[in-house]
């Protein structure tokens, strides 16, 4: 038992609590139920755990695990290998043309992964768009681990550059300079100083990446099969779309996936717990950095080829697609045109109203996840509460619930007979589905930003005569808000392009972009889809600056 | 607490989202193409009055949703792109016997008691114009040198026609053709259109066993492409509707499947360059008479299901 | 000055208060009550509980036993359950770490105490600016706290602390985090301030002079419990325990042993002074510094050895230990820089020698 502490926690931790509950546990109780009681979906308990054995006994089993673990380390490494001298440079030296390169290297984000793939596959594949320029392709590259390593690690590496270059920043100009004082090489200062420091940073940026890897569909799915190499995530879809329907045995392989994931988590929790540098608050300017010497060049065009690559390759292959009349055509200047985004905008196919859709649904799913995560952030950092353990771990889950498994949840457990009303069938089974798969972003961003406020600031509130709401509000939110905001920008693109789980859960009738641009693709017609991929990469990129850049002027967000 | 908690947070929600859901008369789950749904419904309610919901994705999301929703299902109508769907709902009890007064003219194979085809496609092969190669004639074909490492196989595990002609190939002669393909480097790669967009883009030459309309929808948009229908003969996937007898819109949806089979339906099949099940609606197409057809027993091949998948997955290598 | 004397104008009172973290007890049982007007400061080594008494007197924890009362009002009581949250008891507080609130001017800090009482706007300015006067940062208040030294966002702290005149003022180790001549200066500003506005004041601290020089009542704390309450005077001339004597650096503390009627040094052959018949064979004594007068070493003097010295202002002071009862440290004042080694005879006035009640443990 803990003492009594006291703040103004009841109310934010009520909030958490439930909106955890309706979000997270929920779908994932029905995962767990439907793997025990494999007759779940007709409402039957008959033959608990019976789907145990047969799925925990299949051969392929192991092969799928291993290749997932394989498949994330690869990730980690090749994200690594790109990431790290690319956020020591951003930190420490004076790069050209550095706030460029940023929004660049953001841009990945807002690919998503699938299109990414299919980029490189008309990129590199025989007669691809690199063949019709340059006479070579790359085909036996890409569809092999090696290609599937690379087109992930494009996706993800951002993740690490921006967590390395912030805390190598952070790092650098305080301690950095203290070493050199104490008779430090810069150099020596970079290994014994600002490496060490930054390693915990490093590592759970890492581990972010695995998570991410271990759960992809999209590009496993375009580049693997054809490699022979099933993931776990490959492996689930497959059961869950190959008729007989195996709904038990995907259930069973998403918790092993589960808890690989979570295992990861409480990896990276251990690294930070032990040490976190981050809370530093070093505050550099760019005239404390160095510049670059004779490495100018090198860096340059170093930060250029991988900006190209990461950035540049994919979103020209999707522009050249979509601006293609017929993809037999190739790059020829009479192929070309604007037709596929004539027909976005005269709303063939219904391309408006699923715009429409994704992006109501993006701000719905980024201010309920923004809500839960920083309630849920404040109860799990500042709070004493007992739970709070159980809300963190909540928190963790969906990082490593497949999206077709999360689903799959929500459908059996919002279309049950005897519910009085139900979203299920409407637009807000989305929501629900969105908010479970991304509340551990603004969880993950709003309990790293709690964790750098002192508890006396919001103490001294109290004392001062606010009550614990106020308090939270007029102190606490404002302190979290830029970390919230970005958190909850990421969670808007995200959401608006999420593809997986809307294919089977969209209610009757709707459409998103995701499922929008799939039945382009299954219907032979890439350059509709291509087009309508593109606007919606170019919405989600410029409006979150936009925002941001608002919020900068009036002065919420400090730099 | 639970339910207040639920209407609390719909009502924070309904804010944000505008978008409500009108009561539906009937719901359609089809994994037909979007396009000719879309307009099929818009037909529908037109003459009818009654509106349609569709829920429309592959032939595996669809039967995945229909299993979860299993405690509670909603969907009235199924049109599947398989018609051992159709048989293993038959089996389970979940069917409506209907016969339409409009599937006079569809031939007997091509409707039972309680499905009636939609439409029908056939598989071929699909074939780059301009790839350089020789035009195929026949499924062996493909094995010359001249396609080294130029084909593609849709997936048999992911789609139903797919498996089909697998099994009705691999009965004939043990495997021996897909074992010849795989030496020549053909690969197995993903569902139908994931097999056919290298093919557009000229990265392989030939689809062994593609979904003919999308090919020749494909080749009316001006992609250099053409589907061969082989010699020896292929399968037809013909594409079953039916009403589900949890559906408490029983009557909306048999004048549903009259609609579908109507001339003004048919002729929307049509357009979308699949055959129409209707004998008597013209199509601007190669229809079943013109097409040579394997001969396969259905629940034999169906009944060694798992291993006729294991064989091609041991063939053209997994790991 | 006694307890009961101050019941009739209580500003803050304490009874059988504990505080426990799971199985750990961090408050023992405290009672303790200060007047209107008073100033009482909480000494004790860290770690002691100081801080954790102070919140809870704040409102920002609820104690595990005991209560407290603020001006007459129980604020919280664990057996009845009663609790008022820190916003309803009408209270400033200085932190340790000054808690300004970063995204905040220093005029919107100092004014928030105000805000949350509903005062108007102007009335709001015009007592933040009072405020910020008094504390000598009146051309500050559009800044961020960030942009300020050390010693200004000190004051700050202070400014809002007292901007509300509230009836409690709580300092948490406010110049801890000072340099030693800011604190200095700060200690002579915070008792003037106190005195000038009439405050009521808990004051934390670990630093003795701090406390004497501030406080009108010190309770000194050691492991949760309130070791000696008293005024500044009587605790430096009667200091309840060796402990308490100790940490206000009062002297050296020594036990002594009778043998053949005298009294000598345990675990030495020194021999301090006749033995009087009044008192236990053994005895724990407080040699004050002031009982000492250092010179040169003679037979009728103690001889010693200066171990470490330390200019203190009005002369070195100077840790010895005694030779033949090494074990023994005394501290001395001299006018001359003792040197570590250097011989020195200690003359000793024995009437200023505190005898303390309790004998100190026996041989084992
Ligand atoms: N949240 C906590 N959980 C457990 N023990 C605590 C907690 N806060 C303080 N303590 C313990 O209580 C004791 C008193 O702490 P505190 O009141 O902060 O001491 P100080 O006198 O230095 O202000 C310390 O031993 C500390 O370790
Ligand atoms: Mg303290």
């Amino acid at each position: 038992m803990a003492a009594k502490s006291v703040g103004g926690q009841a109310p934010a931790a009520w909030l958490a609590i439930a909106g955890l509950l309706l979000v997270v546990a929920v779908p994932f109780a029905a995962v767990v139920m439907q793997g025990i009681f494999p007759e779940l979906g007709q409402g039957s308990f008959a033959n608990p755990f019976s789907s145990f054995v047969t799925t925990l006994n299949d051969g392929a089993l192991i092969g799928m695990a291993g290749n997932t673990i394989l498949l994330g380390c690869c990730v980690v490494l090749a994200s690594a290998v790109v990431a790290v001298p690319l956020g020591v440079f951003r930190a420490l030296y004076r790069v050209p043309g550095a706030a460029l390169f940023d929004v660049l290297l953001l841009v990945p984000f807002m690919i998503p992964p699938y299109i990414a793939t299919l980029g490189w596959i008309m990129t590199l594949q025989p007669r691809g768009y690199l063949q019709q320029l340059l006479g070579f392709n790359l085909a036996s590259f890409l569809f092999s681990l090696a290609g599937m390593t690379m087109v992930m690690a494009f996706n993800t590496f951002p993740v690490v550059y921006f967590a390395v270059s912030r805390t190598v920043e952070a790092v650098g100009a305080r301690y950095a300079d203290v070493g050199r004082v104490f008779g430090a090489t810069p150099a020596r200062a970079f290994w014994r100083i600002t490496l060490p420091l930054s390693a915990p940073g490093l590592a759970a940026s890492l581990m972010l990446v695995f998570a991410a890897a271990i759960e992809e569909y999209g590009t496993p799915a375009a580049l693997g099969r054809r490699a022979g190499f099933q993931v776990l995530v490959t492996g689930i879809d497959l059961r869950i779309s190959d008729w007989p329907i195996d709904l038990p045995g995907a259930s069973i392989m998403s918790l092993l996936l589960v808890g690989l994931s979570l295992l990861t988590f409480l990896g990276q929790r251990w690294i930070l717990s032990r040490r976190s540098y981050q809370t530093v608050n070093g505050k550099p300017t760019a005239k404390d950095k160095r510049p670059l010497g004779v490495m100018k060049w090198p860096v340059l065009a170093a930060f250029i080829i991988v900006s190209f690559l990461a950035t540049g390759v994919p979103l020209l292959s999707i522009l050249a697609t979509a601006m293609s009349r017929t993809i037999s055509g190739g790059l020829a200047l009479d192929n070309m045109s604007f037709d596929n985004f004539l027909s976005v905008f005269q709303n063939s196919a219904g391309a408006l109203g699923a715009l429409a859709n994704s992006f109501s649904l993006g701000i719905g799913t980024a201010l309920i996840t923004g809500l839960i995560g920083v309630t849920a952030a404040y109860t799990v950092v500042k709070t004493k509460i007992r739970g709070r353990l159980a809300i963190d771990s909540l928190t963790i889950i969906p990082n490593a619930l497949p999206g077709i498994v999360v689903a799959v949840g929500l459908i059996l457990a919002w279309n049950m007979p005897w519910l009085p009303a139900t979203p299920y069938n409407t637009p807000f089974i989305l929501l629900l589905a969105y908010c479970c798969i991304l509340l551990p972003q603004t969880m993950r961003y709003s309990t790293a930003a709690f964790q750098q406020i002192g508890d006396n600031l919001e103490a001294a509130a109290r004392v001062f005569g606010a009550s614990g709401i106020t308090a939270f509000r007029r102190i606490l939110l404002p302190l979290v808000f830029p970390s919230l905001a970005s958190a909850m920008l990421l969670v808007f693109a995200l959401a608006s392009r999420e593809l997986v789980a809307s294919v089977v859960i969209a209610p009757v009738g709707m459409q998103t972009i995701a499922t929008f641009i799939w039945r382009q693709f299954e219907q032979g017609s890439i350059g509709l889809g291509m087009a309508m991929a593109f606007i919606a990469i170019l919405i989600t990129t410029l409006l979150p600056l936009l925002l941001l850049a608002l919020l900068r002027r009036s002065g919420l967000v400090a730099e | 607490m639970f339910k207040s908690l639920k209407s609390i947070t719909l009502g924070a929600v309904a804010a944000v989202l505008m978008a409500g859901v009108a009561h539906a008369d009937i719901t359609v789950y089809t994994a037909g193409p979007q396009s000719l749904i879309d307009k099929m419904s818009e037909g529908f309610t037109k003459e009818t009055g009654i509106k349609v919901n569709v829920f429309q994705a592959t032939t595996g999301k669809v039967m995945a949703r229909i299993e979860a929703e299993a405690s509670n299902p909603v969907v009235d109508v199924l049109i599947s792109a398989s018609w051992d769907t159709a048989s293993d709902f038959e089996k389970r009890g979940w069917l409506v016997k209907y016969s339409s007064p409009n599937a006079a003219k569809v031939p007997d194979f091509l409707k039972s008691d309680y499905a009636v085809a939609q439409g029908i496609s056939a598989l071929g092969i699909a074939w780059n114009t301009k790839s350089g190669t020789p035009k195929p004639s026949d499924w062996a074909d493909l094995t010359k040198p001249e396609y080294k490492d130029m084909v593609n196989i849709p997936d048999p595990a992911q789609s139903g026609s797919s498996f089909e002609l697998t099994a009705a190939l691999a009965g004939q002669d043990d495997f021996k053709l897909f074992k010849d393909l795989q030496a020549n480097g053909a690969i197995i790669a993903g569902a139908n259109a994931e097999a056919l967009n290298p093919v557009l883009q000229g990265a392989k030459a030939a689809v062994f066993g593609a979904v003919d309309y999308i090919t020749l929808a494909a080749a009316k948009k001006g992609e250099s492409v053409e589907v061969v229908f082989p010699a020896s003969g292929t399968v037809i996937a013909p594409r079953p509707a039916m009403i589900l007898n949890w559906s408490k819109n029983q009557d909306e949806a048999k004048k549903f499947i009259d609609y579908m089979l109507s001339d003004a339906g048919q002729k929307m099949v049509a357009a979308q360059m699949l055959m129409p099940a209707r004998s008597d609606v013209a199509a601007d197409r190669p229809l079943i008479s013109d097409l040579k057809l394997l001969k396969f027993d259905n629940a034999a091949v169906y009944g060694k299901r798992k291993e006729t998948l294991g064989e091609i997955t041991k063939i053209f290598g997994g790991k | 000055m006694t307890i009961d004397s101050l019941k009739s104008n209580v500003a803050v009172s304490a009874a059988g208060l504990e505080l426990h973290y799971g199985a750990t007890p961090v408050l023992k049982g405290i009672d303790v009550a200060l007047g209107q007007g008073k100033t009482l400061a909480l000494l004790g080594p860290s770690g002691c509980g100081k801080t954790t008494l102070l919140r809870l007197v704040a409102g920002l924890l609820a104690p595990s036993k005991g209560s407290v009362s603020i001006a007459g009002q129980v604020v919280a009581d664990a057996a009845s359950g009663t609790f008022a949250p820190p916003e309803k008891r009408n209270l400033g507080m200085v932190f340790q770490d000054y808690a300004l609130w970063p995204h905040m001017t220093v005029g919107g800090n100092v004014s928030f105490p105000l805000e949350m009482r509903g005062i108007s706007r102007a009335e709001r300015e015009k007592r933040t600016m009072h405020a910020l006067e008094r504390v000598g940062l009146s051309a500050y208040a559009s800044r961020r706290p960030s942009d300020l030294s050390g010693g200004q966002q000190q004051r700050v702290a202070i400014a809002r602390a007292i901007v509300a005149e509230p009836q409690l003022i709580l300092f948490d180790e406010p110049l801890s985090n000072l340099d030693r001549e800011l604190r200095e200066n700060m200690v002579g500003e915070l008792a003037e301030l106190i005195a000038s506005l009439g405050l009521t004041a808990i004051y934390v601290t670990h630093d003795h002079s701090e406390a004497l020089t501030l406080a009108d009542q010190v309770a000194v704390m050691r492991g949760g419990l309130i070791e000696q309450l008293a005024t500044p005077d009587e605790l430096v001339a009667q200091p309840s325990t060796p402990e308490v004597a100790d940490f206000l650096r009062l002297g050296g503390i020594a036990d002594l042993e009778r043998r053949d009627a005298c009294w000598v040094f345990r675990g030495g052959d020194v021999a301090l002074m006749r033995a009087d018949e009044a008192r236990a064979d053994n005895s724990r004594i407080l040699i004050p510094v002031a009982a000492i007068t250092p010179g040169d070493i003679q037979p009728d003097r103690l001889a010693a050895t200066v171990l470490r010295s330390q200019f203190r202002g009005d002369g070195h002071l100077a840790t010895v230990s005694l030779i033949g009862a090494d074990q023994v440290e005394l501290q001395v004042l001299s006018r001359h820089k003792l040197k570590p080694g250097d011989g020195v005879g200690l003359s000793i006035d024995f009437d200023q020698i505190r005898w303390f009640e309790k004998p100190f443990h026996s041989h084992p």
